[in-house]
């Protein structure tokens, strides 16, 4: 009950930022949005199960492109493009998803890299369907019942697929399944002793997430109203592969954080240095990698924990640290 | 012993390394609430037999039948839902969960809630979630872990580890518990912890086999025990039968008689 009345108030508050916003300002919140949904997400994919994909901005693509060709192309009404179109999302994950889920490490980022950029190519090569390099423009959100959802309206819609997909992925984080996902990404072995099916579990994860981005992707089509390989390109899929990073890589609060900061960080320091923000993308990425693992999020943690209990001394845990840091050394 | 068949029927189980014979022709039972210990000189074959048992290797002849039904061809996730469960020698926990989420691990094939109900959000989900931390935290308290139940497990030290492997164990509700070296690198205080502890379970009636390196340890734990040398067995029975073996002795000793001559 707590949990859902904090949803409802998260949904009012961020719904009602909509109707106070320009036009300019609500295509930034707009993205923002989107892109908080895609890190929420892909934190569970690359996270909490550990996947190193980096086909999840591509799912995203997928998303848009066969709502757009589905609507406007195969004329199917708005309702049924959009089971459609997840359908096709499922679909595609799963085809990916077999094969790949045997790939570890290194060899599962070089196969779903492949992938992303295939996922160009045939955008590119797709002709009157995909539109080729120009894409697919001119379009609008069809009516429903007469009524076309548009302005802040449409904006309520972004806030309730954020929304939705946090609760979605936070729901799994804490439930038997989440813990199967930690579990093989830390130690399959012992997880397969446990009962975990190593392979149906990293399957299922890598389907739902990615059947969540393709929404996410559907949503946006309706933003721009227009899209072309250009957006789906491998530079967005590294920028939400760092959100994640920076914020905390397998927290939900970290992913959030890192999608805001990552997202807001070109808008104030373009006009400061202009396109050496891209540099300190870069210095962002290496220093988190290299002192804060946990991202952003970590050190929030570490704050919290000392402020919790002040000059108390905590042998074992620091004991623990101590080893951590030794090992990286 | 009662008549009724032994819980696990290892027969005729072999493995083959390339040329190497691991374990050769080996046939084990084990009833529930039996300790059955496994000991041997090093490169006995114990591990690999072990790993068999556990799911983790496949055989290269034999069968392993438990409970009547052959376990020929079963996944190594498949050994958990049936009833048997492992511990590793070298701690093998899940180190960014909580010690107590690492034993709901061990639930994982015992979920009532399905995906499904866990994506909608189910009030039985979020039951089942309930339960599942409840027993857990009793599992965490039956090996004497209660103090750190939402700790992290870098927190413990190694002999705490061996007590969170046994927790997660249990928690998967298993028939037959199989334990890979579980006094290796303990302190003597905790040895003996151990030892109470692999008692408690098998007053539960569940059958426990372990392997060990520390012939004392198993010796005072185990109601009867094999004993392998170069991938055969070589004497099984009671601790005091096996100890008085000659073929025993001179697996471990060497061959007294050339020793006294020489």
């Amino acid at each position: 009950m707590k949990t859902v009345l904090s949803y409802l108030a998260a949904a009012v508050a961020l719904s009602a930022i909509a109707f106070l916003l320009g036009a300019y300002q609500t295509d930034v919140y707009r993205k923002l949005l989107l892109w908080i949904a895609l890190a929420i997400s892909y934190n569970f994919l690359f996270g909490i199960s550990g996947q190193i994909a980096f086909s999840h901005f591509s799912f995203y693509g997928i998303g848009a492109y066969t709502i757009v060709i589905l609507i406007t192309q195969a004329g199917l009404p708005l309702p049924l493009a959009v089971l459609a179109t997840v359908a096709v999302c499922v679909a595609l994950a799963l085809v990916v998803a077999i094969p790949a889920t045997r790939l570890e490490g290194f060899y599962l980022a070089l196969a779903t890299l492949a992938f992303a950029q295939l996922f160009i190519v045939v955008l590119n090569e797709g002709g009157s369907i995909t539109g080729g390099t120009g894409g697919l423009a001119s379009y609008r959100l069809p009516e429903i019942l007469g009524v076309r959802v548009a302005g802040p309206w449409y904006t309520v819609v972004i806030v309730v697929l954020m929304l939705a997909t946090l609760a979605i992925v936070g729901r799994l984080d804490r439930s038997w399944f989440g813990r199967a996902c930690r579990a093989v990404r830390d130690n399959p072995e012992a997880a397969a002793a446990m009962g975990v099916n190593v392979r149906r579990t990293k399957i299922i994860a890598y389907t739902i997430t990615s059947a969540l981005a393709g929404v996410a992707g559907m949503v946006y089509a309706f933003v721009d109203n227009t899209v072309n390989p250009h957006i789906f390109g491998l530079e967005n899929a590294f920028l939400l592969l760092f959100m994640v990073i920076v914020g905390g890589s397998g927290r939900m609060a970290g992913a959030i954080l890192g999608a805001v900061l990552l997202y807001v960080m070109p808008f104030v320091l373009s006009p400061l240095i202009g396109h050496h923000h891209a540099l300190v993308f870069g210095i962002f990425m290496v220093l988190a990698v290299l002192f804060q693992p946990r991202g952003l999020i970590g050190l929030w943690d570490r704050w919290q924990r000392r402020r919790r209990q002040p000059p108390a001394p905590r042998p074992q845990i620091a004991k623990g640290e101590a080893v951590k840091r030794e090992g990286l050394a | 012993m009662t008549a009724a068949a032994p819980l696990l029927q290892v027969r005729g189980l072999c493995k083959r390394f390339g040329g190497l014979h691991a374990v050769s022709d080996l046939d084990l039972d084990v009833r529930a609430g039996e300790v059955l210990g496994v000991i041997g000189p090093n490169g006995a074959g114990k591990t690999t037999t072990f790993n068999m048992i556990a799911g983790a290797f496949e055989p290269t002849s034999g069968d392993i039948v438990f409970d009547g039904e052959s376990l020929a061809g079963v996944p190594t996730h498949g050994f958990a839902p049936r009833g048997i469960v492992r511990t590793f020698q070298h701690n093998k926990s899940f180190d960014s969960l909580s010690v107590c989420e690492n034993v709901m691990v061990g639930m994982h094939t015992r979920m009532p809630a399905s995906l499904w109900q866990v994506l909608a959000g189910t009030p039985a989900s979020h039951r089942a979630e309930r339960e599942a931390r409840r027993r857990a935290e009793e599992l965490v308290d039956f090996v004497g872990l209660a103090e750190f139940a939402q700790a992290e497990v870098s927190t413990l030290s190694f002999g705490q580890g061996r007590l969170l492997e046994i927790a997660r164990g249990l928690a998967a509700r298993p028939r037959l518990m199989l334990f890979d070296e579980p006094a290796a690198g303990l302190a003597p205080g905790e040895c003996a912890r151990l030892e109470e502890i692999i008692r408690g379970i098998s007053r539960q009636g569940i059958a426990v086999l372990l392997i060990e390196h520390d012939v004392r340890f198993l010796m005072a734990l185990a109601d009867r025990v094999a004993v392998l040398n170069f991938g055969r067995k070589i004497a099984d029975g009671t601790p005091e039968a096996v100890q008085a073996d000659p073929a025993v002795i001179e697996a471990y000793l060497g061959n007294v008689e050339n020793l006294a001559h020489a």
